[in-house]
Parts: structure tokens; C-alpha cells; sequence
């Protein structure tokens, strides 16, 4: 158990504002726009407007007269200088400029930069280019079809098909199935959707021809990462290369990926030897960078006719788009996508996914999620629900039902996962109580003989987050481990920077309390930095719910460290031996003399001042951690809808949120992330998709017709805990940030699907937008 | 983007005027905001630009249309057309049908079918702009329709029969003369902002359900 400190000191569980925010209410947060150097140029970016043609000519003449034009870039200038395709994050390549075809609409095709942004958007719209339109390919069910067009010239497989992935055993998944009474079969798409981060991305890069050193301020989730990304790519010593992500105005996954605009504005700076200063406009990022989801999978379930499920069979095509972008462990085609047997003690399962090339953006990014996570719970959930009503159960009495047990943990999935701890009982019951489960039932009995909708939906998900191991995970060859270097300056404070970067999260207040907590420092006197590649240690950076699981391990066990060389000091200036020593949060004390004691600064003073002899002087230390395992956050939500008959209308009346995400840090900072992504999660079930037409136009490409939940729309959130401890985490913390968006989609679907049951109806694809919700009412004759 | 217009409207003057109009594109074509026809490559296929302005963005569609059928007993065209921007900002095609009916009064009813099939720019503009766009052209299409009809109708009923249609002939290129002083383009930009309107509105109400 963690020792809980006193709130001046405000370790782990006190729920102390963030410090960040005392900048971001005042609007002094620093972004990438707010970056201003001398000389600053910019570059806009010259799009295709078609999905699939091949260029036959570009003419810059006409854009490159325009006074205060300085450069046009075109994919033939970067073929000369080998850039014009750079490396993705999965064993694919991508078009930085366009040479040849275009692949899909808003795809890079020439950057111009001029003297400002007005006259950069003026050139861009006169560059001529000429396009051979070529058939579209939209549909990923069709990418294999003999008459589809092969999208991919470059490579050498002549086959828009990408990978096939298979895990876990067919022939026992086979056998059970062969033998089950009761078998259930759901098919579920889970749409493009986009993370639409608040600020979109961007970059200024500045080479300085003086001291050959290249500066880039960037909107990055991973900017050592992208660090060395660069140097590779672009043959840059990585000594010379700066990252900075100043502050980040969201991420969400889709500023993990390096895209062609921060490659456009190095190249423009090292060319012009000026600053360039590159930032999407809302579009542009809506329909170029990493889009998340785009997964149409088919689950099916056998269970015996007391609904014990026995095997899951999972098949699963994955659009990723033009190219293989996908933002994940490269061992992972499908990301952590096997987690797909969720909460359940499934006997046998087997999965199999196969990735597809389709004239879309490229990306596949982990939007708000561990890497393809949100996909499998959402089929998980949905597909225990399309069980229920096979069987005539209730959904939560079948989910109790088939629970992997808390006696169970550590527990092996038959995918081949260790789960670390679990009670999905605990929170399942908690749920049911704080909704009122059983009244609920009986109300929306009534109500149904009154011809009134009304439905409820729950979702008890688990996630895997925390990547990773170094055994198995890498991003691009780099293992997944994080860092921390912690140091006390001689009056007692502290600084401490991690190779992870916030982009909302409020790490600057949580690692801060992990170090209060581990060194009694109090958390005001802990200055925490991330993002800058010249100050803070290596780390792989911050998306897939990998902060707290890894660098807040980091972080504590670099405090561990310097607590020990503490101890040391502490037993020198108390003249006694270090085991007649006693801990307690800011200060060692001799066992049985508790008024002998010397306070963590007394002890950072004496580590500059009075040193036992021999010792290194200072206070400070570095960790690399390591983890032995990913962690597996859990939670049940119930959604209680109600719908309007004339409108296909869905109102969340209610929603109860139970999380356990193990020991917490900051329990407000907590509650306000579930807020976040439980709204995420409304948006994407009620509201969001980027899809294309035939033709291959983006129809969610811009804020009107992608659509971002405000105040109005979001209903009132109840949150509430359960503490199961990750047992292999230095302080039992497991990460949270995700989990509202990975387990709420399937609650909200599953409500409406619940409201509608009676009708005969068995699945809604997300977005449930009204007009279906009223189709189907229309369809199934429930209104006139 | 495809989407498919129907509208219908009616003029005064009898079946047969109103098809000796509509079976001719270079006239049609010089009624529709924006567009010109450049050249005749026979009697059945034309080559003509339509131009569209959405905020800074001129996209200028250059390309063909053809007569897909013309019947002179039903009074009933079908024409088609694509063409691209010429700086590569998109294309669109279309496929467009006319039919002339008699009313009762003596007066026509003009049947328009109009199927466009937008790529680019314009498209991502989503549909309810589109729409909005689609709407306003039509309405100028309508009015400049009923008005060259009634000038040309008015000039031919002329005892001596001359200067048939001089607004339409000035729109059309004469040989020997310079690059022809092109037609405005279709201004979207102000639909663009009322759609906005449109849109705050409703943002403000969702406060007061």
C-alpha cells in the first residue's frame, strides 16, 4: 500500500489542480503557431482533388511570378534529393509530394513558401496541375476484386491486399463451434472516424546555415521519435537535430505520425536557410492526416444454452488507405486488435485480419486508444449483446456470467495476453446499483406497452495499454520504453522530464505528485518538462494510455533511486547506520527517534554542501523503464437512452461510468478525462464519420459536416471507482485517458439497439445518426 | 458528389419557341451563369468552360458537352457534359435532360433533370452548399431562360425579322474577333456565408429547445 502523504506535500490521490492550467486559462500556452522567429517564411500545401489520377504535368511558373513567392517544391524536386517518399511507421512507404499518381483526394502535390501565409495560399491556388482521372477504388470489400484498380505502383505485389494477420487456434475454435448449441454471428463496422484535435497540426522549421543545427517546433506526440526519424530519412546528423513540441493542443493519436508538411517545411528551411512555418488549416487535417478506426469485422460466439460462452471467431477487413500508415507496434498489423475476447473466459478464439489498400488518407492511427483497442471492445460488447438475444438473457446477467473470475488473474487470454488484474464483477455490480438497474428494466417494460423507446446499453470492457515490453514491442525499430531523469537542486526543488509529452493530459501536475509521492518533495516545488529533445531523456512519447503505465514507472523508480542516495546522505549527517533509518514522505528519520530527522531539502542542500567523503555530489538520477507487461485498465458503463419516435432522435438520459484503472494519481484529473472521452465516445456513435463518395470525395472534411459535440449535445456524465492495482507497476497505476472512449461506443450502440430490440432489430452501424434511427422505425412500421 | 436536380418552370411563349430555344446548347449554355460555349466540333458536340467561385477559389471547368439525343416529336433533349478545372482543382460531369409541355393556356412548362456528379474542391464543400449553389444557378438560369426566350420570341414576330437574339449572339464567340471577354463566374461565396448564417442560427437554438 502507498503511504498518503499530506496534502501540502499532494502525492498520489489528492486531487490538486492542475498547474498547466494557470497558462491555459490565461492564453498563455505556448502552441506552434506561437511560434515567431526572425526571417519566418511560410508554406502552404498544393492538394489533389481527386482520389486516384495520374499526373502529367505540374507548371509553377505562373505561381512562382507571384511577388513574395520565395520556392515551389514539387515531388520531382524531392525525387532529385531521394525525399519524395518517406518510410510510415508499419513497413510501408508514402508519397511525401506526389510523383506519378495521387492516391486520394487532399493528397500532397506540391509545397509553395512565400514571404506570408496570405500570399503562400494565393501562389498555391496557381499552380497548374494536370491530372489523367483514374477509376476510384472506395470500397474496401472490392480491393480484391479482379476488376478493381491495383492501386500501388510502386510496389512490387501487384494486389491491393496489404497483410493477413491470424492469432490464436483455429482447429479448437473449429471444434467448438461444430459443437455448440448456441451460436450468435454479428457484423459490425466500425467507420473512419478522425481525432479532430483541437489544434491542428503543424510545424516551424528552422536550420540555422551558421551552426548546422536544424530546429524543429512540432506538433508531435513522440518527438525524439521523430528525432531520429528525421536523421534517417532525411541524412541528417540526429546531434544537429532539435525537436521541440511546445505545448500540444490535443493529439488523440494523430500527431504520432510524421506527415509530408513537416518534411515540406525542413526541406523549404534548409534550402531557403529561413525559418518556414507550416500549419494545416481544419480541412486539411480533417482529410489528410492519420485517420483512426475504418474496421469491418464479423465476430461470432458459441456458447452452451445456459449461455456460457465456449469460442470467438473474429474475421476482420481493415481499410488503411493509400498507404500503410498505421501508428503501432510493428510487430501488430492489427495493433493490440486480440484483445478482442475482452472480459470474457473464453475457452478458444481465433482472429484474423487482412489489410487493405483503398483510395482514402492513409493512417490508421490509435485515436484516443491502444492501438485498434476501441475496434475490439466495441465488437466484443456488441457481440455478447447480439448473444443476450439469441439466448432471451439479460445482458448483464450473461456478462456475470462469463467473467474471467478475480481468482483468475494473472489471467492468459486464449489470444495469448497476460492479463495483470482484474474484478469485473466489482465494477459491473457497482454500475448496476448506481443506474438502478432493475427499476430501469421494469420502467422500460412499461413504457414498451405504451409503444415509448426506451433502451439500456452496458459495455464492461478491458483494455491492454501501457506499450511495452521491450520483447515485443517497437515503434519503427525503437523499443517502447520510457524515461525519466529527475533532478534536486540544492534548496530542495526539483526538476524532472520524461520522454513522453502531454498534449492535455496534465503530466506537468501528475509526474509531479509521483515524484511528491516518492520523495515527499511537494508537488509545487516539482517542475516537470516534456518535449524538447535537447533536455528530456529518450522516450518513446505519449499516446496508447503509455504515460502513467511507463514513464510514470519511470518516474517513480528514478525517484527510488534518488531516495536511496538520500538515505545514504541522511545516515551521514545523522551520524547513524543507514539501516537505522525510517522513510516517511519528505523525510528520513531514525527508528525509534522520530525528532531525529533530516527533510528531503535539508538532505539536497548537504548533497551540494556536505557529502559523506567519496560520494558524487548532486542529487539526481535517470530511469529507463522497462515494463514486464502491458496493464489492463477495465470498467462497465451503462447508457440509458430514450428516443424520439417522430424524430429518430437519441437522448442519453443517462450514463454511469465505473472505471478501475488501479492505484489513481490525481483523481480530478481522472474524472476529467473520462468526461473528455466519454464525449468523444457520444460523438463517434451519434455523430462522426469521414466517408467518401464514389467518386472518392471526402463528405466529413470539414467541421459542417464533421461533427464536434458541444455542451448542448453532452449529457450529464456519472463517474465512479473501483482500485484493482496493477501488481507489476511500481506505484499500481494503470492509465485511464482512453478508456472512456475505448469501452463507451458499444454502450451508447448498445442502448439504441436495446430500445429497438422489440422490433426485431439486431445491429445499427455507428454513426446512429436520426435519420437511420428513423428509417428503421419507419422500415419495421413503428411510425406512420 | 453526384446529385440529381429536378426542376420545372414555366414561360409564356408556345411549345414550339421554347424548343427551337432548348434544342439549341449554345443558346441553353449562354442562360447558365457562368458558362460559355467556345467552339462547335460538329452539330452535336461543343466545347465550352463554366466557371465557379467559392470564396478565393475560381475553379474554371473546361470541356465538352455532347447532345445525347433530340427529339423534335416529344420535344425532348439530353445532353452531356464533363469537363476539368484547368488548374487541376477537380472535375465534373453531367448529364442533363429537357423537356418542353404544353399547357392548357397556351403557355410552357419547361422539365429540367439535371444529374452532376462533382470531384475536388466543390465536393468537399458538402452537400447542403452544393445544394444551396445548385439552387441559386438554376433561379439565374430560369430568369436569364425566360428573359433571352422573350427578347428572341419579341425580335422574331419583328415584321423584318432581323437581329434575332442579340444578347445571345453577343455571347457567343464570332469568328475574327479577339478572346472574348468571358462570362462572370457563379459567385458561391455569399450562399457560403447564408449557409453559415444558417448554421449559427441553428447553433442558438439548440439553447432554447
Amino acid at each position: 500500500m502507498l503511504q498518503k502523504t499530506s496534502p501540502e506535500i499532494g502525492g498520489m490521490g489528492h486531487p490538486v489542480k492542475r498547474k498547466e492550467d494557470l497558462r491555459f486559462i490565461q492564453g498563455k500556452g505556448n502552441y506552434v503557431d506561437d511560434v515567431h522567429l526572425p526571417g519566418m517564411v511560410y508554406g502552404q500545401m498544393v492538394r489533389s482533388p481527386y482520389g486516384h489520377a495520374r499526373i502529367k504535368s505540374i507548371r509553377t511558373d505562373e505561381a512562382t511570378k507571384l511577388p513574395g513567392v520565395l520556392a515551389v517544391i514539387t515531388g520531382q524536386d524531392l525525387e532529385k534529393a531521394g525525399l519524395s517518399w518517406m518510410p510510415t511507421l508499419f513497413h510501408d512507404k508514402q508519397m511525401v509530394l506526389a510523383t506519378g499518381k495521387v492516391l486520394f483526394q487532399s493528397q500532397e502535390v506540391a509545397f509553395v513558401v512565400a514571404e506570408d501565409r496570405y500570399t503562400a495560399a494565393d501562389a498555391a491556388e496557381l499552380v497548374e496541375v494536370e491530372y489523367e482521372v483514374l477509376p476510384v477504388l472506395v470500397n474496401p470489400h472490392r480491393a480484391l476484386d479482379p476488376d478493381s484498380p491495383i492501386l500501388r505502383e510502386d510496389r512490387d505485389e501487384k494486389t491491393n491486399h496489404i497483410f493477413h494477420w491470424e492469432v490464436g487456434d483455429k482447429q479448437a475454435t473449429e471444434k467448438a463451434f461444430q459443437t455448440a448449441p448456441v451460436k450468435t454471428k454479428l457484423d459490425a463496422v466500425f467507420p473512419r472516424c478522425h481525432p479532430a484535435p483541437l489544434e491542428t497540426c503543424g510545424c516551424v522549421a528552422d536550420y540555422n546555415p551558421a551552426t548546422g543545427r536544424l530546429t524543429v517546433w512540432e506538433t508531435s506526440q513522440a518527438p525524439h521519435a521523430h528525432r531520429t526519424l528525421f536523421a534517417i530519412v532525411a541524412g541528417l546528423p540526429e546531434n544537429n537535430i532539435r525537436i521541440i513540441s511546445p505545448d500540444i493542443g490535443g493529439g488523440f493519436g494523430n500527431k504520432v505520425p510524421i506527415y509530408p508538411g513537416y518534411v515540406c517545411a525542413v526541406v523549404a528551411s534548409l534550402t531557403l536557410k529561413r525559418p518556414v512555418k507550416w500549419i494545416e488549416t481544419r480541412s486539411e487535417n480533417l482529410q489528410s492526416t492519420g485517420f483512426a478506426r475504418d474496421y469491418h469485422m464479423t465476430a461470432e460466439i458459441a456458447a452452451d444454452r445456459e449461455g456460457k460462452v465456449t469460442a470467438l471467431r473474429v474475421k476482420t477487413l481493415a481499410d488503411h488507405g493509400a498507404f500503410n500508415a498505421a501508428a503501432q507496434p510493428s510487430k501488430f498489423p492489427a495493433g493490440l486488435f486480440s484483445i478482442c475476447t475482452g472480459s470474457y473466459d473464453f475457452s478458444a478464439a481465433f482472429c484474423e485480419v487482412d489489410g487493405v489498400y483503398t483510395n482514402k488518407a492513409p493512417g490508421g492511427i490509435a485515436y484516443r486508444c491502444s492501438f485498434r483497442v476501441t475496434e475490439a471492445a466495441y465488437l466484443i460488447e456488441r457481440a455478447m449483446d447480439a448473444l443476450a438475444y439469441e439466448l432471451k438473457m439479460d445482458a448483464a446477467e450473461l456478462r456475470l456470467k462469463n467473467f474471467v473470475p478475480p481468482g483468475k488473474f494473472p489471467y492468459r487470454s486464449p489470444l495469448g495476453w497476460t492479463y495483470d488484474s482484474g474484478n469485473y464483477e466489482a465494477a459491473m455490480k457497482l454500475a448496476l446499483e448506481r443506474v438502478g438497474y432493475e427499476a430501469l428494466r421494469k420502467e422500460q417494460e412499461e413504457k414498451r406497452k405504451r409503444g415509448e423507446l426506451m433502451g439500456i446499453g452496458i459495455s464492461s470492457f478491458t483494455e491492454i495499454v501501457g506499450a511495452g515490453p521491450a520483447h515485443s514491442f517497437d515503434i519503427a525499430g525503437l523499443k517502447m520504453f520510457d524515461s525519466c531523469e529527475i533532478r534536486v537542486h540544492p534548496t530542495g526543488k526539483a526538476m524532472a522530464r520524461m520522454g513522453t509529452k502531454a498534449q492535455g493530459q496534465g503530466h506537468e501536475t501528475t509526474f509531479a505528485q509521483i515524484v511528491a509521492q516518492e520523495l515527499g518533495i511537494p508537488f509545487a516545488d516539482v517542475t516537470v518538462e516534456e518535449g524538447d529533445t535537447d533536455t528530456a531523456p529518450y522516450g518513446l512519447g505519449t499516446y496508447a494510455s503509455r504515460s502513467t503505465p511507463v514513464a510514470g514507472a519511470a518516474t517513480a523508480m528514478a525517484s527510488r533511486k534518488i531516495r536511496d542516495k538520500a538515505k545514504k546522505i541522511a545516515a551521514h549527517l545523522l551520524e547513524v547506520g543507514e539501516e537505522d533509518l525510517e522513510w516517511e514522505p519528505g523525510k528520513f528519520y531514525v527508528k525509534g527517534a522520530p525528532s531525529k530527522a533530516k527533510t528531503i531539502q535539508e538532505i539536497a542542500f548537504a548533497a551540494y554542501t556536505n557529502l559523506p567523503p567519496g560520494m558524487e555530489a548532486g542529487l539526481e538520477a535517470v530511469h529507463y523503464y522497462d515494463p514486464p507487461n502491458l496493464t489492463f485498465p477495465f470498467g462497465t458503463y451503462i447508457c440509458v437512452v430514450d428516443i424520439d419516435k417522430g424524430t429518430g432522435e437519441v437522448k442519453v438520459r443517462r450514463f454511469v461510468a465505473v472505471d478501475d484503472c488501479g492505484n489513481i494519481i490525481n483523481p480530478m484529473i481522472v474524472e476529467g478525462q473520462i468526461h473528455g472521452g466519454l464525449t468523444e465516445g457520444l460523438a463517434i456513435a451519434f455523430m462522426q464519420e469521414i466517408s467518401y463518395d464514389e467518386s472518392g470525395n471526402v463528405q466529413g472534411g470539414t467541421f459542417m459536416d464533421y461533427l464536434v459535440p458541444t455542451a448542448v449535445e453532452t449529457p450529464t456524465w456519472e463517474t465512479d471507482k473501483t482500485c484493482t492495482p496493477s501488481p507489476h507497476h511500481p506505484i499500481g497505476a494503470k492509465g485511464v485517458g482512453e478508456s472512456p472512449n475505448v469501452g463507451s461506443p458499444a454502450a451508447f450502440v448498445n442502448a439504441v439497439v436495446d430500445a429497438l430490440s422489440h422490433l426485431g432489430v439486431r445491429h445499427i452501424d455507428m454513426p446512429v445518426a436520426p435519420w437511420k434511427v428513423w428509417k428503421i422505425l419507419k422500415d419495421k412500421g413503428a411510425v406512420e | 458528389m453526384g446529385m440529381k436536380i429536378e426542376k420545372a418552370f414555366q414561360v409564356k411563349e408556345p411549345v414550339d419557341t421554347v424548343w427551337k430555344f432548348l434544342s439549341d446548347p449554345r443558346k441553353v449554355a449562354a442562360c447558365v451563369p457562368g458558362a460559355e460555349i467556345t467552339e462547335a466540333l460538329d452539330s452535336h458536340t461543343y466545347k465550352g468552360s463554366i466557371k465557379v467561385q467559392v470564396g478565393p477559389s475560381v475553379t474554371d471547368y473546361k470541356g465538352e458537352l455532347r447532345i445525347e439525343r433530340l427529339d423534335d416529336q416529344t420535344h425532348e433533349i439530353e445532353l452531356v457534359g464533363k469537363g476539368q478545372d484547368v488548374r487541376g482543382k477537380g472535375s465534373a460531369s453531367m448529364k442533363m435532360s429537357g423537356k418542353i409541355r404544353a399547357l392548357p393556356d397556351g403557355r410552357s412548362e419547361v422539365i429540367g433533370v439535371s444529374e452532376v456528379n462533382v470531384v475536388g474542391i466543390l465536393a468537399q464543400l458538402g452537400a447542403r452548399v452544393i445544394n444551396e449553389v445548385s439552387n441559386k444557378v438554376f433561379e439565374e438560369f430560369t430568369a436569364n431562360f425566360q428573359r433571352q426566350l422573350q427578347q428572341e420570341h419579341a425580335a422574331r414576330l419583328k415584321p423584318s425579322g432581323l437581329g434575332a437574339a442579340p444578347q445571345v449572339a453577343a455571347a457567343m464567340p464570332q469568328p475574327g474577333q479577339g478572346t472574348p471577354v468571358g462570362p462572370k463566374p457563379i459567385k458561391a461565396i455569399p450562399l457560403v456565408f447564408s449557409a453559415l448564417w444558417a448554421g449559427i442560427i441553428g447553433f442558438f437554438r439548440r439553447f432554447f429547445r
